[in-house]
This record gives C-alpha cells, sequence and structure tokens, in this order.
C-alpha cells in the first residue's frame, strides 16, 4: 500500500493530469432553480468538487443509470454505453457499500452476469472518501459499517482541512501517484483513530438478527401502522444507493427500437400487477413490508450482507416523514415482545 | 442460449392455432428459432418458461405447452390478456418473435419416476402440464412412470384445449384421461363441476406413491390443494407452478418475489411443502 499527502494544489494538478486518461465524476454543488443539491456529476474543474456535503444522490445515477440501453432485439446487438474509463471521487462509505451491494446482484452471481452493468463498471474506479461527520439522517454505523474507511474501493481520501491523504490500495494505480510526496502512516493512523472517536455514539442503537425472521415478520401486524402515511411515491427507491429493481421498456417501432432498463420500484402498485389483474401487492402495506424486508431479510438470506446502507437518504427525502429507523425500532420492539427472535438463518 | 443474454434469439411463427374462440382467447403459437445452432442447442425441461418478445412492444413470459421430445419446434399457449399477449395474438404465420430462456427450475421428472401421476389442469393452467404430459406420454419415457391420470377442467365446451392431444392421451398405455366443465351444458356427456369436486370419485387418487401436478386459476390452486390433503397425499407430492409479473426472467429485476425465493429462478414450479414455508404473497 502507498501513502500520499498532498495539499490542494497539488490535487488539482492530479486532477488535471488524471482528467487526461479518465472521465471523472465527484459530488458538485449545483442550483437546479435554487433549491441547491449535491449531486454526482463528469467534471472539468476540480475546484467544482464538494467535499463536505454527503451527496443529495449517490453514485448509483452513474453505475447503474436510470435508463440504460440494453440493445436492439430484432438485430440481436447489444449496446454498451461506456468507454472511456472513469474516476468515481469521493465516494463516502455508505456508497461503497451500496456498490458492493450492486456488484454482489450484478455480477458476482454466478447464474447471472449483467453484461451491460459489468461493461460499464469494469471501467469504473471509485476513489472512497473518508466521511467527516455524521449526518442528520445517516446511520452506516449502527448497521456495521465504518464511515471513515472502506476497503472496498482501491483508492481512498482522507480530507484534512486543506490536506489530502490518498491511500493508493491497488498497486495498479501507484504509477499515478509515485510521484507526489509520502505520507506518514503513524500520522495517518493518528487522523484515522480521531475521526473514528467523533462516531463513536452510535446514531441510534438497534438490536435486531440479520437476516430477519422471514416468515414471522412477514405476518407480524406491524405493517399497516408503519406505511399508514406512504405515498408510493417511490421517491425513497429512486433515492436509494442499494435499491436496484428494474423493468425494461422499448423505444422505436419493431425491428429499429431499442430495449432499455429502466429504473422501477416495487413501492409503485403496477410493480407487481399482472396481466390479468391479480396483484400480489395490492396494498401500500404489502409494497412497504417488502421494500423494508427485501433489506433487512430477503437480500441477506440471497447474498452475504445487507440492503440497507444506512446513508439516511430515503428519510430525507420523504415527503410525509417516513423514517425507515423508526420501522426498524418497531421491527425491534415487536420481536423483544415476542420473546427474543432468531435470524432468519437459524 | 447464454444465460448472461438480456436480449432474444430471433424465432420464426410458424403456426397459430386458435384453441378457443369465445370468452376465452386462446391461442398457441408453434414457433422455431431461425438460427440452426440456437435451434439444435435450445433443450428445456417441462415446467420451464421462456420471454417471448413482441419487437418494439414488449416481453412477457410463457410456460413451454410442447413437450421437449418434440426437437423441431417449440409450442407455447397466450391467453389474450393485456399488451403483449393482445400483440401476439395479432400476429400471423411467417412473423418473427424473440425468445430467451429457458428459465426457472421446471417440473421435477427424474424424482417423478417410478410413481403414479396425477394432472389436474384448469384452463389455461393446462398449458404447462401439457409440456410434461405429453413428455410423459412420450414413447421413449412412458415405462418409467406408472399409471397416469389427467383431469382436465374448462369453463365450458367452447373453451377446451389441445383438443389435438386426446386421442392419443386417451389412447396411451394405462392412462386415464377425465373432463369436466363448470356447469351442465347441452351436448356434453362428460363430467361437470369444478375439479376438486371430482377427485375422489373420478380418478384412483389412492394409489400408493402418487405425486400430484396442478395448474390453474389460484382459487382453484387453493382448492385442489386442499382437497388433495384431505384425500391424504402428503405436500411434498403436490407440485404446482406459479405466475408472476417478470421483466429480467433471471431474479434480477425483483417484481416476481415471494420472500427471498424468486418466483423466476427458484420456481416456477414448487412443491406445497415449500409454499406453506414461504410468505403468503402470491
Amino acid at each position: 500500500m502507498m501513502i500520499k499527502k498532498i495539499d490542494k494544489n497539488q490535487f488539482k494538478e492530479l486532477f488535471d493530469k488524471l482528467k487526461e486518461n479518465y472521465n471523472i465524476a465527484a459530488p458538485v454543488l449545483i442550483d437546479k432553480n435554487k433549491k441547491t443539491l449535491v449531486e454526482y456529476h463528469y467534471i472539468d474543474d476540480f475546484d467544482k468538487i464538494d467535499w463536505d456535503e454527503q451527496a443529495d444522490s449517490s453514485p448509483k445515477n452513474i453505475i447503474f443509470p436510470q435508463n440504460a440501453p440494453v440493445g436492439n432485439d430484432y438485430k440481436e446487438k447489444q449496446y454498451y454505453d461506456t468507454e472511456q474509463d472513469t474516476l468515481i471521487l469521493g465516494v463516502r462509505s455508505c456508497d461503497i457499500e451500496a456498490i458492493k451491494t450492486l456488484d454482489q446482484v450484478f455480477i458476482e452471481d454466478e447464474m447471472y452476469i449483467d453484461k451491460n452493468y459489468k461493461a460499464r463498471r469494469d471501467k469504473i474506479t471509485l476513489v472512497g472518501l473518508s466521511c467527516p461527520q455524521r449526518n442528520k439522517s445517516c446511520f452506516c454505523d449502527t448497521l456495521g459499517f465504518n464511515p471513515v474507511e472502506s476497503n472496498y474501493a482501491p483508492l481512498y481520501i482522507f480530507k484534512d482541512g486543506n490536506e489530502f491523504w490518498i491511500k493508493v490500495k491497488d498497486k495498479k494505480f501507484e504509477s499515478v501517484f509515485e510521484n507526489l510526496p509520502d505520507g506518514n502512516q503513524d500520522k495517518l493512523e493518528e487522523l484515522i483513530e480521531k475521526r473514528i472517536n467523533t462516531f463513536t455514539e452510535s446514531s441510534f442503537e438497534l438490536d435486531i438478527p440479520i437476516p430477519l425472521p422471514e416468515k414471522e415478520m412477514f405476518e407480524a401486524d406491524i405493517w399497516e401502522e408503519m406505511s399508514e402515511k406512504c405515498l408510493g411515491c417511490g421517491i425513497c427507491t429512486y433515492y436509494c444507493p442499494t435499491c436496484y429493481c428494474f423493468n425494461f421498456i422499448w423505444e422505436g417501432k419493431d425491428g429499429e427500437s431499442t430495449k432499455y432498463k429502466n429504473w422501477d420500484s416495487c413501492m409503485f402498485s403496477t410493480y407487481s400487477a399482472h396481466a390479468s389483474g391479480h396483484n400480489p401487492r395490492d396494498s401500500k402495506e404489502k409494497r412497504y413490508r417488502n421494500r423494508i424486508m427485501h433489506k433487512f431479510s430477503y437480500h441477506p438470506l440471497n447474498y452475504e450482507g445487507l440492503g440497507c446502507v444506512g446513508c439516511g437518504r430515503c428519510i430525507d427525502r420523504c415527503p410525509v416523514n417516513l423514517d425507515i429507523r423508526e420501522a426498524l425500532k418497531l421491527t425491534e420492539k415487536y420481536l423483544e415482545e415476542k420473546g427474543g427472535a432468531k435470524s432468519g438463518k437459524d | 442460449m447464454e444465460k448472461t443474454d438480456m436480449l432474444p434469439h430471433k424465432a420464426e411463427v410458424l403456426e397459430i392455432k386458435q384453441e378457443t374462440e369465445t370468452n376465452l382467447n386462446i391461442k398457441t403459437f408453434k414457433v422455431k428459432f431461425i438460427d440452426n445452432d440456437i435451434r439444435k442447442n435450445f433443450n428445456f425441461k417441462p415446467g420451464q418458461f421462456m420471454m417471448v418478445t413482441v419487437y418494439g412492444l414488449g416481453e412477457a413470459p410463457f410456460g413451454f405447452s410442447s413437450s421437449p421430445t418434440e426437437k423441431d419446434y417449440i409450442e407455447f399457449s397466450v391467453k389474450e390478456v393485456g399488451l403483449v399477449t393482445e400483440a401476439l395474438h395479432n400476429l400471423k404465420e411467417g412473423d418473427k418473435i424473440g425468445i430467451r430462456g429457458p428459465f426457472g427450475n421446471g417440473f421435477p421428472l427424474d424424482s417423478t419416476e417410478g410413481k403414479n401421476i396425477i394432472f389436474i389442469g384448469g384452463g389455461i393452467g393446462l398449458a404447462p402440464l401439457r409440456s410434461m404430459i405429453n413428455y410423459v406420454l412420450d414413447e421413449k419415457n412412458r415405462d418409467k412412470y406408472q399409471r397416469i391420470q389427467l383431469l382436465n377442467a374448462f369453463r365450458s365446451p367452447e373453451d377446451t384445449l389441445f383438443c389435438d392431444d386426446y386421442q392419443w392421451w386417451e389412447n396411451s398405455k394405462d392412462t386415464l384421461v377425465k373432463y369436466t366443465i363448470d356447469e351442465p351444458c347441452e351436448g356434453w356427456s362428460k363430467c361437470v363441476g369444478y375439479p376438486h369436486t371430482l377427485i375422489a370419485e373420478e380418478l384412483d387418487y389412492n394409489l400408493p406413491d402418487t405425486r400430484v401436478f396442478t395448474c390453474g386459476p389460484p382459487i382453484m390452486i387453493k382448492f385442489i390443494t386442499e382437497r388433495l390433503q384431505e384425500l391424504g397425499i402428503e405436500p411434498s407430492e403436490i407440485i404446482t407452478t406459479l405466475e408472476m409479473r417478470m421483466s429480467c426472467g433471471v431474479g434480477k429485476c425483483g417484481r416476481c418475489n415471494i420472500g427471498h425465493y424468486y418466483v423466476c429462478k427458484d420456481g416456477p414450479v414448487f412443491t406445497l411443502e415449500q409454499l406453506r414455508e414461504m410468505p403468503d404473497e402470491y
């Protein structure tokens, strides 16, 4: 592993050098009619990067775009939408964990590899960013993730004021960084230690078994109350960095049409509706239950890890203030009253 | 076909058979892949399904209704209910469609060997069963199975499906075929009534080592499975196949899940024993 320590100007030079070989995306402050947002966008200018705020939307938008062409069915021609190597700068632990989840689902499943996703993902390098402080709604540490560091990104940045420490974990990037000043490992450890201490107090305490017991929680009588306010707008799933449900749509006529993979949402009533009219999830509590259970029971049963990374975006975005933390607390209470639950794997 | 592929292979519609006319509009499509290699390498099991593309419009899942012992073509049966099925019904012989698959687990052929088999199909639910019926009655396979009994249920005489098969089904060795419609009808001399009410009187349900395969409307499956259990058939020997809305066919797009199972890849065939362990959401 290589550790480098550079100041803002040096980073700026590095950025301009990287630009020659990479498309670079990073969180930038944008002004959508004065409602400012931080989102991941492709940029040319280092000064545009917003290092301090958790981005409103996640880098999912780049790795798994809201709509992406799959190919032309008739011509049996697959389309790939990424050609150049891409760096995504400033990806925090929650979003790195979320990308790990998407990778699990789309490329690490021996039964099915999503060619379009893999082609795009193979060109993308994540440059992690140590989280400087807790945001108002996030709770990654409650779920057992480390906001300060993540091993899944081959490059990782610790920003300390105007200084940047860069951990180069993958040898293949060493040549890019070799001429930059070295950083002292002990000093970096100190910084990490100090930062971890700012997260010692958990945002909220939670004691639930993972995976949640599938049938028991499915049959629990808590879902109606929990979802009473839900409008079914799906914004939670769109801002969620791990939600990956999709649908195919076709644009263009007959032989010239393009098949697109578009985001879909399990919160929409039409999502699981059969053509016959039958709908297995015909009410909002069933749909809300499916979303929570997918993240904390079904996904952990099918893959390793959770389907939620505690980024808190669904909490910030929900128009009726539904809070996934409250759903989890209600689940905890329900299982506690039932006399201590076993996880779904037992 | 590569499991990684989200694009279909082109197939030609060889023949379209109008199964029913009036109340239920069901057609059976006989198709074959254009590409010789794909045609040669395409293997499926009864109970599996495919995604059928109407170019430029959409895709929908359909079970195979022909047996894999038929090497020259594939058949599937379509009830007109939505956009894709309507477009399929408007196709003409010679038109091209796309096919992805096969998907899903299929019926347990191997573990059924040596057993007595009962098939109970309701309406279009007979389509996936027909794939297995034609497989087990195929002369190459017939001796692997004991007595085979069919109870085919339809709304009315006008809704009967796969009529061309009846004669050879009835003439097959050690095979009993029964037909029923919901209500009495002039000119109909076979059984009348819902199929669950007929199991005890019309079928030899209590032969040892009997396995039952059933498919039909959800309400029919519910009554059939209840009745079979009353008659002493073990839940592990009651096998059904489920329908769900699907997009991908490989357990990724999300919509066909029942708990952590995806009907497209963990199903669509489940035993009643398995279904009882799963959340009740289908």
